[in-house]
């Protein structure tokens, strides 16, 4: 084991154990929290990968933007901080049995593939990723932004005041 | 790369839609009153896309790079898909008046959903099939909780969001592994390297999600849990574009990657695919006849319908391939106008929705019983409707393929299904109404779009080969 092997544990540790936390934790505040070192963590491992580009708008994004906005949420709804929120579970049988096939099916299967890793990229990514967008990958990136513009829409629509008369705006 | 002219000319139909949905969401903003200039709007860019479609129909081919498919399969599915959009507005203008909800971004909404629908089922790489599919879900999401003050609105608008966005948990992590393993996610590249060599079990793990992912999109056994909630709580304009343009899109996409990429994809695939259909079909045919609500049993027989496709999809040859594109024609303008028909009969609050409703409608009301009638015969596959036909080639499809079982069980669940179809007509013709009742008038957008349902669904049952024309060379 070398030392970026060793690497890798501690963030694989950090990112599985706190999303333990998220999901089993009784108190909201305190998953929000472990989210943070979830999304940390899965950075960390970006890192490892060369995905230089992807590690940044992982912390900029999730941990700047998505997780502060989940704590102010939290923290601006009243009564919200103490309320124990419903961890409970149903159905447990068929759930386990369900869960068992499925991670022994995926553990099994990535176990015995051959895995070919492409050689390891050299320096930073974001210029090439930039001239991909604009090039080979430029209708994705447009119609990526349609998909952000109706997710907006949407969102404005579902939050809106009701509005006043039947009919009449 | 840099884009040219015929990359641009080969997306013209979906662009003309996003442009359109972008001009009316502006002009719902900056005009008062504006739902009606909007849906005109809408219409007129949906027209204008449709003849774009058409046009560049003869030339198929790819665009920017390969991403995106161009003319031929393209424009087949963008037409079909313009049609359920275009009926979809002429209904849903009347019907959002009577609720008190006619508001600019139901339309703009509508737009957003069908530019999303087209670009899944003219995608040739798998990224553009995952962000057609949720630019489609995430509009049908809002649509579908669009009346807000109705509880079984919301409730609808909640399940399909969380279970989608399950659904496309599946599916994106899917498209992950069949990455990791393929090394590509251009669909033509993954064909070539399918058929090169036998992909690692890794590859069928993400075929399987996939899988999952779409089969929850067309909402077949065992993904089907949301279909009856999900289509008896939204609005009902809705509920007809999600079953007709929704499941059209969602097998084009199906299609593209299953049968042209992976051709069929082996006997296991196969073998998966009918017993999803089988299933389908039986669980579809038989809850439907329990239904009191008229919404519900339609939605339990889009699964029924689903099924049906499915065995296309299952027998895995030509006839098959051209027997689904033909079945979603065929549901796509039957399935619309019956629940146009409901849309006009159904009063706010969510009243006249039971069979019970619809005694004596035939003769108070004969142009809605004629049309009603047409539209249900059509689903239970009588001949020489649409319906028919569409049954007949898929049927006959999974016997070519040795799969004689599938089509029996497929058989008997349409015999079923005529129980449930044909006890509408029965209240409609057979039972006294109550005493006065009132006639309802039926608006004049909405006859016209019941007019052009009626007549598609007649039209190509009796020209069965102007659609197998138009097909024929796909596969």
């Amino acid at each position: 084991m070398d030392f970026v092997d060793i690497i890798f544990v501690v963030f694989a540790l950090i990112v599985v154990v706190s999303a333990f936390i998220v999901v089993f934790s009784r108190s909201i505040i305190r998953s929000a929290f472990s989210l943070l070192f979830t999304f940390f963590g899965v950075a960390g491992l970006y890192v490892l990968l060369n995905a230089d580009f992807l590690a940044v708008t992982q912390v900029l994004i999730y941990v700047g933007g998505i997780l502060i906005l989940i704590l102010f949420g939290v923290m601006l709804t009243t009564n919200v901080v103490s309320v124990e929120i419903k961890t409970g579970t149903l159905q447990t049988v068929p759930a386990a049995v369900i869960v068992a096939v499925l991670s022994g099916t995926i553990a099994g299967i990535f176990w015995f593939t051959e895995w070919h890793t492409a050689p390891a990229r050299e320096g930073p990514t974001t210029k090439a990723l930039g001239t991909l967008f604009m090039t080979d990958y430029l209708l994705p990136f447009e119609i990526a932004s349609i998909l952000l513009l109706v997710a907006l829409i949407g969102a404005a629509m579902i939050a809106r005041h009701e509005r006043g008369t039947e009919g009449g705006r | 790369m840099s884009v040219t002219g015929s990359d641009l000319l080969g997306i013209l139909a979906v662009g003309i839609v996003s442009v359109t949905a972008l001009i009316a969401m502006l002009a719902g903003v900056f005009l008062k009153n504006s739902a009606r200039l909007v849906m005109w709007l809408g219409l007129a860019g949906m027209a204008g896309a449709f003849a774009a479609a058409w046009g560049t129909y003869p030339s198929a081919g790819t665009a920017f790079g390969g991403m995106i498919l161009a003319g031929g399969y393209a424009s087949f599915f963008g037409m079909l898909i313009l049609c359920a959009g275009i009926l979809t507005f002429l209904l849903a203008s009347d019907y959002l008046r009577k609720e008190g909800v006619e508001y600019p971004e139901f339309y703009v909404m509508v737009l957003f959903a069908v530019s999303g629908m087209m670009l899944m089922s003219a995608a040739a790489d798998l990224i553009i099939v995952f962000l057609g599919l949720e630019i489609m879900s995430v509009s049908l999401y809002v649509l579908a909780g669009f009346m807000r003050r109705r509880e079984k609105s919301i409730e609808a608008s909640l399940k399909y969001f969380l279970l989608g966005a399950f659904a496309t948990g599946f599916l994106l992590y899917g498209i992950a592994l069949i990455y990791g393993t393929m090394g590509t996610t251009d669909l033509a590249g993954i064909a070539l390297r399918f058929a090169s060599a036998p992909p690692p079990s890794l590859f069928w793990v993400g075929a399987g999600l996939l899988l999952g992912g779409f089969a929850f999109k067309v909402g077949a056994v065992p993904f089907h849990m949301w279909v009856p909630d999900v289509y008896e709580g939204s609005p009902t304009p809705v509920s007809g574009i999600m079953s007709t343009g929704g499941k059209a899109a969602a097998f084009a996409a199906f299609l593209l990657v299953f049968v042209k990429s992976l051709g069929g994809g082996g006997a296991k695939v196969q073998t998966l695919l009918a017993i999803f259909a089988a299933l389908s079909m039986v669980t579809g045919a038989v809850i439907a006849i329990a239904q009191k609500n008229l919404k519900r049993m339609l939605a339990y027989s889009s699964i029924a319908h689903a099924g049906y496709m499915l065995t296309g999809l299952a027998a895995a040859n030509q006839l098959g391939e051209s027997g689904v594109l033909y079945y979603l024609v065929a549901y796509t303008f039957m399935n619309i106008g019956t629940f146009g028909v409901i849309s006009l009969i159904e009063q706010a609050e969510e009243k006249r929705l039971e069979f019970s409703d619809y005694a004596g409608l035939g003769l108070r009301q004969p142009f809605l019983g004629i049309v009603m009638s047409i539209f249900l015969f059509s689903l239970a596959g009588i001949p020489p409707l649409a319906g028919f036909f569409g049954k007949y080639y898929v049927f006959a499809a999974a016997v070519d393929a040795h799969m004689t079982w599938l089509a029996i069980v497929g058989v008997l669940a349409s015999v079923v299904s005529v129980y449930y179809y044909l006890r509408v007509v029965v209240f409609m013709y057979f039972h006294e109404g109550p005493e006065g009742a009132e006639v309802i008038s039926v608006p004049l957008l909405g006859s016209v779009a019941l007019l052009l349902s009626a007549a598609g669904v007649v039209g190509i049952g009796v020209f069965p080969s102007s659609i197998l024309s138009l097909t024929g060379w796909f596969f």
